[in-house]
């Protein structure tokens, strides 16, 4: 009988506790839909999680349209960029979007589109046409999957593939800033010759490789055209002789060890540190490196680095001096957010990418795709000539954002197996199967 | 019997909050996944009926195949690496003395550790440049062995296996002396006058008596390394060029990675299987024994 009486007791208090929990959640809803009935939720999700200058200052824009329009709640969700793509997958799934949320670029935009969750918000940059006007060419390319219809507003632009140097390295050890190949082979060479990393690079996250180094060095090889042709797998094949041509240079800097050991698993942070602290004469990365050296160096250290753009390739169809980008990601908006919450989240993509906000990104030492007044003393000397670098060149298509998720994963995995000694035929052709397989449904 | 009656009564009920939850949340899904798992499906937007497609598919890919032989790797490790570390050190540490209390403790520690943590502790262990493995093993003279651990294909599995290994052996120590502490002193005794001690009472007295627990840990083993995630995914994430991808970071990079849905559910199946299998050839390999 006693065990029985104490389940009996136990069962009795858990039901109580219970009752209390589900008392509790009702009571609250009541005095939500009593007291706050003009009050609007709104849920915004961005990747702006970070303590860097960009973050904040993103959040800042968000905090202050929260103060500015106390009859919103607003439920705003900083999710890291690692785990950020996954997240939103995840609710676009379940069809649960937040009413406003940012997204990339590209595939992850545009698979969006596709499945009807995103609507355009062409009407807020109607409303405001002098910030519309200020944003750089292409600004919109990516986000305008229908005529005239408009999905986001970048909030900041990608630039993968600049060419960082220590000046300091170059100058010890005599060798001459590479323009053409033949230099850059050279280069590799001498600094190998003198135990130093010729380039460093982090590539365990494997998109590293593809977005800085392939995308811009293909470029020169092929041309753009050729690329684009091959991405909508009109006319052109990743089996074709010039991306083989591409993938060979990139198979020569393998061969010629201009990478440190073990660079598939370390990540681009640390590639970074790497680089900065003088183990390495060069490093090609993105514009995300000018952001994260501001950060986490000295000026001193940053007072030797250089910034220029990949050597050219002879007899390359593609021009020399170009950047592989393009536009950021923006906030989108969801296609079940209506009326009057809709209003206001236009509103609130106003605030967070509007001329004021666009400035402010700018002068935290991340580019934007925005004719932005930068005040020269608030940033850092290096994001100056990194500005200067990427307004003075052309931009080319970043590989990732033309290609199919799966294709993108086919050759980010391709460029380690290259790394690991794998065949340039192979990793071609397991790329052509994987966009032919996505182009064609 | 009335009571007993009335207490079964009692079990059922207390028993059915955790069952509706473990229904909802662990045997729907894995229904709802196989379901899927016959789908073209993105994730979002429309799913198309396959049929068998995927599992074709999957047989095909030889990457499944070797993240099932990773699978294998780690398998085998934990079952030759923890199952005896484990032993050994119960053994030593059976007495209560304030030195074996702290060793145990200190073993037990990397549990209580966050597995990211312990993946990047070892990522820095396995520094190409600065890790302290390659700096030690230039110290001892022997260049030629340091590499990149974790970007060598030919090592890295095995490289991966250490840290998981390392990781996992507490809690089998504390089995294991649990397990020591049920020997009744008598039996201890009986040995000693017939003269029985050392590797000879190990070998007879003291692993037949805890032999079911052994055959319990070894079951641990298995499942454990199957499912197998944490540590890969942060260490290398599966990479370089998916030489260290395990079933589970397979399922989940083709998941959410590359946005296949139903192919991820048809992994997530497969692993399922596979575990099935295992467990049922350790069952009737320990029946056969106890039998």
């Amino acid at each position: 009988m006693r065990p029985g009486r104490k389940i009996g007791l136990v069962l009795l208090a858990m039901s109580l506790l219970l009752a209390a929990c589900g008392g509790g959640k009702s009571s609250e809803k009541a005095g939500e839909s009593t007291n706050g009935s003009e009050k609007v939720k709104l849920t915004i999700w961005h990747n702006f999680a970070g303590d860097d200058l960009r973050a904040k200052a993103v959040r800042s824009y968000i905090d202050q349209f929260a103060q500015d329009h106390p009859e919103v709640t607003l439920d705003a969700q900083a999710i890291p960029p690692d785990g950020y793509r996954q997240r939103l997958s995840t609710v676009a799934a379940a069809n649960e979007m937040p009413d406003v949320f940012f997204v990339y670029a590209g595939s992850q935009s545009s698979e969006l589109h596709q499945a009807k969750l995103l609507q355009p918000i062409t009407e807020v940059l109607d409303a405001h046409p002098e910030w519309k006007e200020k944003f750089l060419p292409g600004a919109f390319d990516p986000f305008e999957f229908e005529e005239g219809q408009i999905y986001s507003a970048p909030l900041g632009m990608s630039a993968t593939s600049i060419l960082y140097y220590n000046k300091a390295l170059f100058e010890k050890h005599n060798v001459k800033v590479p323009t053409t190949w033949d230099e850059m082979m050279t280069a590799i060479k001498t600094f190998n010759d003198n135990g130093i990393t010729p380039i460093a690079l982090g590539n365990k996250a494997p998109w590293v490789a593809q977005s800085t180094i392939l995308g811009s060095l293909a470029d020169r090889v092929t041309g753009t055209e050729w690329f684009k042709n091959a991405a909508a797998q009109q006319g052109a094949k990743f089996t074709d002789p010039e991306f083989i041509e591409a993938l060979g240079y990139f198979k020569q800097l393998v061969d010629n060890k201009a990478f440190q050991e073990g660079a598939n698993s370390i990540d681009n942070t640390q590639a970074e540190q790497y680089f900065i602290q003088g183990n390495a004469a060069m490093m090609i990365s993105g514009a995300w490196t000018l952001t994260n050296l501001a950060a986490s160096s000295t000026e001193e250290q940053m007072k030797d680095i250089e910034v220029t753009t990949l050597p050219a390739i002879p007899g390359g169809k593609g021009e020399a001096n170009t950047i592989s980008g393009g536009a950021g990601g923006g906030l989108a908006l969801s296609s079940r957010t209506e009326g009057k919450a809709k209003e206001l989240a236009l509103e609130l993509i106003y605030t967070v990418s509007g001329p004021e906000a666009q400035k402010s990104i700018a002068e935290s030492n991340s580019m934007v795709m925005y004719d932005a007044e930068i005040d020269q003393s608030k940033v850092t000397s290096l994001y100056y000539k990194a500005y200067n670098l990427v307004k003075s060149t052309g931009i080319t298509p970043v590989y990732d954002a033309y290609l199919s998720a799966e294709a993108a994963e086919v050759i980010n995995n391709g460029l380690q197996e290259i790394m690991m000694g794998g065949s340039v035929e192979d990793v071609a052709k397991k790329l052509q199967d994987a966009q032919a397989r996505s182009a064609t449904p | 019997m009335p009571t007993a009656m009335r207490s079964k009564g009692f079990i059922a009920i207390a028993l059915l909050p955790a069952l509706l939850l473990f229904l909802i949340f662990v045997i729907i899904p894995v229904f709802w996944s196989a379901y899927y798992g016959f789908f073209s499906w993105k994730g979002f937007g429309e799913a198309t009926f396959i049929g068998l497609d995927n599992y074709k598919e999957m047989f095909k890919d030889p990457i499944f195949w070797r993240a099932l032989r990773n699978n294998l790797i780690l398998v085998v490790s934990s079952i030759i690496g923890q199952v005896p570390i484990a032993l050994v050190l119960a053994i030593v540490l059976f007495k209560n003395s304030l030195f074996s209390r702290f060793i145990r403790s200190a073993v037990f520690m990397p549990m209580v550790l966050s597995t990211v943590v312990v993946g990047l502790i070892w990522g820095y262990i396995y520094h190409p440049q600065f890790g302290i493995a390659n700096h030690v093993l230039e110290m001892l003279g022997l260049e030629s062995w340091t590499r990149a651990w974790l970007s060598d294909p030919k090592v890295n599995m095995l490289a991966i296996s250490i840290p998981i290994n390392w990781a996992n052996v507490g809690p089998y120590l504390v089995i294991f002396i649990a397990a020591l502490q049920n020997i009744s002193p008598e039996i201890h005794d009986a040995a000693k006058i017939d003269g029985s001690s050392g590797w000879n009472k190990l070998r007879n007295i003291t692993l037949p008596m805890i032999w079911s627990t052994v055959v319990v840990t070894i079951v641990l083993c298995i499942s454990g390394s199957l499912k197998a995630f944490d540590h890969v995914i942060v260490m290398t994430g599966g990479g370089p060029a998916q030489s260290t991808e395990l079933l589970a970071t397979y399922m989940y990079n083709s998941t959410f990675s590359v946005y296949r849905y139903g192919y991820g559910s048809a992994v997530s199946t497969m692993i399922m299987i596979v575990s099935a299998i295992l467990i049922a050839i350790n069952y009737f390999a320990t029946r056969r024994k106890s039998s």
